[in-house]
């Protein structure tokens, strides 16, 4: 045992155990750290969808739901809300009065998420879960600058008085679409009966709301699914992820790469270095068995080495792990409801498995094979040296590799289009490598002495080479590829939210108040948009037949939709199919591709619409595709210029508004009473934040991967550092002078650092445009800037590294080096 | 006592195998120095593996104090090699990470001496290194690292000793100063040694001397 410690430490003196340790504890480090993050950030996600509904799943219909579907759902556990919201003038006084957004609600609402009230318009606002009391309403802000309101004022709502006691500020399930309009007014469902405003006819949305323990609610999805009739939607997560879902989705994804790629860094760098380890103790091994150690004495002295390293590495990479995912955590700490534990035992558990089969797969066969050295070493330096890998362990060593990054992502298209690369890498590399070095030896010849001596000794060197060269091309691809795919993320939500930004919409603008608005909004200096026309009309035949008024099996029912018109195809908008119209022509029309294919419109279809009462026959020219997620204004129907003009018609803008200038709406509604303002602020400043919070979080993984991938590097360079000083040594000896010897060293590894660029550019840019296109679902455009400069980059790297690693034999006297190695 | 019976070894090579040894008949008594000289290449090196059972024969057989070597896996020989012999080499062969003392503790503690430590610093006082214990091989001279060497060698109580070359590395006066203290403490412990050389001199010191010729060994007669 004594035996066993201090060869440890002579290892560590040696700076041998020091890349094998560094990679294990990176490996543990990454694989817990990132996936306790990426597992904290899902239940965020989850958390944020479901607050984007205020339930885990919910039902709708434009009439009454069956309060069977309630108790069923209390029955298997589940919690229940009900929510009504319909338009309804809201009165205050004798004369003032303004149409809002009312929304009734049951006293578990909401689910999920959670309301902000204020005592003030725009006061403090504290967080609450639960209806407003019997006689109570919540409003808007604005209607209390709008009604001159205050907490304690009565204001009515058909034949009921309420009292008002408290301002609104959000609620989690307000979408951003145009479906709220008019500003909130919240009340206890219990109230509608007293207001007498729902009637047979009104028109009303009714909603349920459910939530509860997950594998309950799917169950409970699945046997409401089977209920359904029609005309009753059924809203689930998937079906409502907003844009901030998405964004945290992508995110979750690029960390779990990012995770892999980490393990396959560090798995590399664990099995470069054991390699070297083990060639290092060759000698060791031969004169520990001329002094009478038997085999199994020295595979336990190793193996018990081996797992000492992996238990130090395992406690000291999982407390690294626990602070990187406090750390992350720290800057999403708001987005939890209840914060993940730092505690859950599955990311280390995960860590300490994904550090064992690298101790197990990439370290131990080379070191199980030291037990076979031959004791005549002591004797003879020529016994060859046990150095071949054999076939099997590169199989392991790939199977587990893709197991690892499965069992890591859960993602096999995500791992097998790595992979893909990968492979890529290493046989297109080891062929291109090989004649490079081949083709780099003939120039050679050509040229100076210090050409010669590196091309020859890269060529000379070639197995050797190959696999540094390949092993190099994978770190550089991995991180290339990594940061490839950040910039795209990054840019992608830049660009969905872009500072400035329209993110308020005024509707109903009559044609009458267009210059009053206008003017009203320039003088105030706010940046507004063009102007859109808009009128809302509905489908009622296509192709001659007549839709039902009401869903029947198998059949579309009449949809409305807003209509506009325009010269040009909407900003932000595309042709999916047909063509768009020539100056004059009449009698067309454009329909978003997702509402066609609802409605089975095709491209030349005539569709038979009716706006107020006047009916409109016109041919469907093109299909539009366009980004809900863009807060701009999006139309599912365009028509050309000169269609519309005789039907009444309103207008809309948008406009951008900074929050301490939000008071403008006050005044803006008070001059114009029947306009309708909606505010898309709070989103677009929720998805702001988050988007910097996890692009903050992903800055940090990358840097945390640059560090594996620089790793890989070293190892990858010592690989060979020890024959090379040899070499370099004899060379020294025989009279070479300190610039020939570095001038060559530096050719070499200059060399190798372009090579392995060029290929690492190739190989990345087709796993990134694999990444973009099938699993982060992105646009791939290729980045030729960043091809000189990786080249380059990889190149001096490398080249550094080299001529850091062989520093010493023009330092040190040649006699030295040669005893040393 | 060491005996070797028709002893032969052969190398695979391209061009057919390659003879090294051929039918080597050698016994050595308890307590006998041995030299084994001849010219480099002349398969010296690789008759001192196969006597110390660090290598396989491919004819015949070495038997050590009645232990025949062919009937022991490499286990075997590890651990008679462990209780019997001992090795000095040409290029010393101590560990730069481990102390001078540390060296000498290795095969101590291999054998799970529980005082490894005095008995090791006991040797090194014994060739003249007591106040050099913690040092380095690296901040050691070369005759002072072969003088490490030999307290390894020794440190283990064997009954036979192999030197390789042991003065090849040094200059003559060094290499006289650790031939004596070779001899000496042979003397002393009343070890076997066989001393293989090209160094006549240091041959003449041996009470017998084998000559190596193209594979095949002829002892010379001590005048």
């Amino acid at each position: 045992m004594p035996l066993l410690f201090r060869m440890l430490r002579r290892d560590w003196r040696g700076g041998e155990l020091g890349v094998l340790f560094v990679a294990l504890i990176l490996a543990v480090t990454m694989v817990s750290g990132i996936s306790g993050f990426a597992s904290a950030l899902k239940s965020a996600l989850r958390q944020e969808s479901h607050s984007f509904l205020a339930a885990d799943v919910a039902v709708r219909d434009s009439r009454p739901l069956p309060s069977q579907w309630l108790d069923d759902a209390r029955a298997q556990g589940l919690e229940t809300a009900e929510v009504l919201t319909f338009r309804s003038m809201l009165f205050h006084g004798d004369d003032d009065m303004a149409l809002a957004s009312v929304k009734a609600v049951s006293d578990a609402y909401p689910l999920r998420g959670l309301l902000r009230l204020s005592d003030t318009a725009y006061g403090d606002w504290r967080e609450h879960r639960g209806a407003p009391a019997p006689g109570e309403v919540w409003l808007e802000p604005r209607l209390f600058a709008l009604m001159d309101l205050s907490v304690g004022d009565t204001v009515g709502i058909g034949e009921a008085d309420f009292r008002v006691a408290a301002a609104i500020r959000s609620e989690p399930d307000r979408a951003g679409g145009f479906i709220g309009v008019g500003p909130r007014v919240m009340l206890n469902i219990a109230d509608i009966p007293a207001t007498r405003v729902v009637q047979p006819g009104s028109r009303v949305r009714y909603r349920q709301l459910y939530a509860g323990d997950v594998d309950v609610a799917t169950a409970f999805t699945t046997e409401l699914e089977e209920r359904l009739s029609a005309g009753q939607r059924l809203q689930s997560v998937d079906s409502s992820q907003p844009a901030v879902g998405r964004a945290l989705e992508r995110a979750e994804r690029f960390l779990l790469l990012a995770g892999s790629l980490a393990v396959i860094l560090a798995g590399v760098a664990v099995a470069l270095a054991a390699r070297r380890y083990s060639e290092r103790h060759q000698n060791y091994v031969a004169l520990l068995k001329s002094l009478g150690a038997e085999a199994p004495r020295v595979r336990f002295l190793y193996a018990a080495s081996l797992a000492i390293a992996w238990a130090v590495a395992l406690v000291l990479g999982w407390v690294l792990a626990w602070g990187l995912q406090a750390a992350a955590l720290e800057a999403f700490a708001e987005r939890f409801t209840a914060p993940p534990s730092l505690t859950e035992p599955r990311p280390y558990v995960i860590g300490a498995a994904t550090a064992l089969v690298c101790v197990v797969v990439f370290a131990w066969p080379p070191l199980a094979r030291l037990t076979a050295v031959s004791p005549l070493r002591v004797l003879r330096s020529d016994v060859p040296l046990h150095d071949a890998r054999e076939p099997r362990d590169y199989l392991i060593a790939v199977v587990a590799i893709a197991l690892l990054m499965w069992a890591y992502s859960a993602d096999l298209e995500l791992t097998l289009i790595v992979l893909g690369g990968l492979s890529l890498v290493v046989l297109a590399g080891s062929a291109i490598a090989w004649s490079l070095l081949r083709g780099g030896r003939v120039m050679g010849m050509q040229a100076g002495s210090v050409w010669r001596l590196a091309l020859a000794s890269l060529q000379r060197h070639g197995l050797g080479n190959t696999l540094q060269l390949v092993v190099f091309a994978i770190a550089i691809m991995l991180l290339l590829l990594l940061t490839l795919l950040r910039t795209s993320l990054l840019d992608e939500w830049q660009s969905s939210v872009p500072e400035g930004a329209p993110n308020h919409f005024v509707l109903n603008i009559a044609p009458e108040e267009l210059g009053a608005i206008t003017t009203l909004l320039d003088d105030q200096d706010v940046e507004r948009e063009r102007l859109y026309p808009m009128l809302r009309g509905r489908v009622m035949a296509v192709a001659g037949d007549e839709l039902p008024a009401e869903a029947e099996e198998g059949r579309p029912e009449q949809r409305e939709a807003n209509f506009t018109w325009s010269a040009e195809i909407p900003d932000g908008n595309e042709l999916a199919a047909g063509r768009w119209w020539a100056p004059g022509e009449l009698e067309a029309v454009s329909i978003e591709e997702g509402f066609a294919e609802g409605l089975g419109i095709g491209v030349g279809d005539r569709i038979d619409l009716l706006i107020g009462s006047a009916p409109l026959s016109v041919e469907v020219t093109s299909l539009r595709t366009l980004d809900w997620e863009s807060f701009k204004p999006n139309f599912f129907m365009v028509f050309p210029p000169g269609l519309l003009e005789s039907y009444p018609v309103t207008y809309m803008t948008s406009f951008h508004l900074p929050p301490e200038r939000k008071n403008f709406l006050n005044s803006l509604l008070k001059a114009h009473p029947t306009a309708t303002v909606i505010e898309v602020d709070a989103i677009m400043m929720q998805l702001r934040q988050t988007l910097e919070q996890v692009s903050k979080a992903i800055e940090l993984v990358l840097a945390l991967v640059l560090i594996a991938g620089a790793l890989v590097l070293v190892a990858g360079v010592q690989a060979t550092s020890d024959l090379r000083l040899r070499e370099s040594a004899l060379l020294r000896a025989l009279g070479a002078s300190r610039g020939h010897i570095l001038g060559g060293v530096t050719v070499e590894f200059v060399a190798l650092g372009t090579m392995a660029g060029l290929m690492a550019v190739l190989a990345a840019e087709a796993a990134f445009w694999g990444l973009q296109t099938f699993v982060l679902e992105l646009d791939y455009a290729p980045s030729p800037a960043l091809w000189p400069l990786t080249v380059a980059v990889a190149a001096l790297l490398i080249g550094a590294l080299g001529i850091y690693n062989c520093r010493r034999v023009v330092r040190v006297a040649p006699a030295t080096v040669l005893k040393e190695v | 006592m060491i005996t070797a019976t028709n002893l032969g070894k052969r190398v695979p090579m391209a061009s057919g195998e390659l003879s090294i040894l051929k039918g080597i008949h050698l016994e050595i008594k308890s307590g006998e120095t041995a030299a084994i000289i001849g010219a480099s290449g002349s398969g010296k090196s690789t008759l001192l593996g196969l006597l110390a059972g660090l290598d396989t024969p491919s004819d015949g057989d070495v038997c050590i104090d009645g232990t025949t070597l062919g009937d022991l896996d490499e286990d075997g020989r590890a651990a008679l090699r462990g209780r019997e012999v001992g090795f000095v080499f040409q290029s010393f062969q101590l560990l730069p990470a481990l102390t001078a003392l540390e060296n000498v503790m290795l095969p101590l503690e291999l054998q799970g001496d529980g005082h490894a430590g005095e008995r090791a610093a006991g040797f090194l006082e014994r060739v003249g290194l007591g106040e050099r214990t913690d040092h380095y091989p690296r901040q050691l001279s070369g005759g002072e690292q072969q003088r490490v060497a030999i307290a390894r060698a020794f440190a283990g109580a064997p009954r036979i000793l192999f030197a390789d070359e042991p003065t090849g590395n040094l200059d003559r006066a060094t290499g006289e100063r650790i031939a004596d203290l070779l001899f000496d403490l042979n003397r002393e412990e009343g070890t076997t040694l066989v001393l293989v050389t090209h160094d006549l001199v240091l041959a003449e010191r041996c009470a017998r001397r084998f000559e190596m010729d193209s594979g095949q060994l002829q002892e010379v007669e001590v005048a």
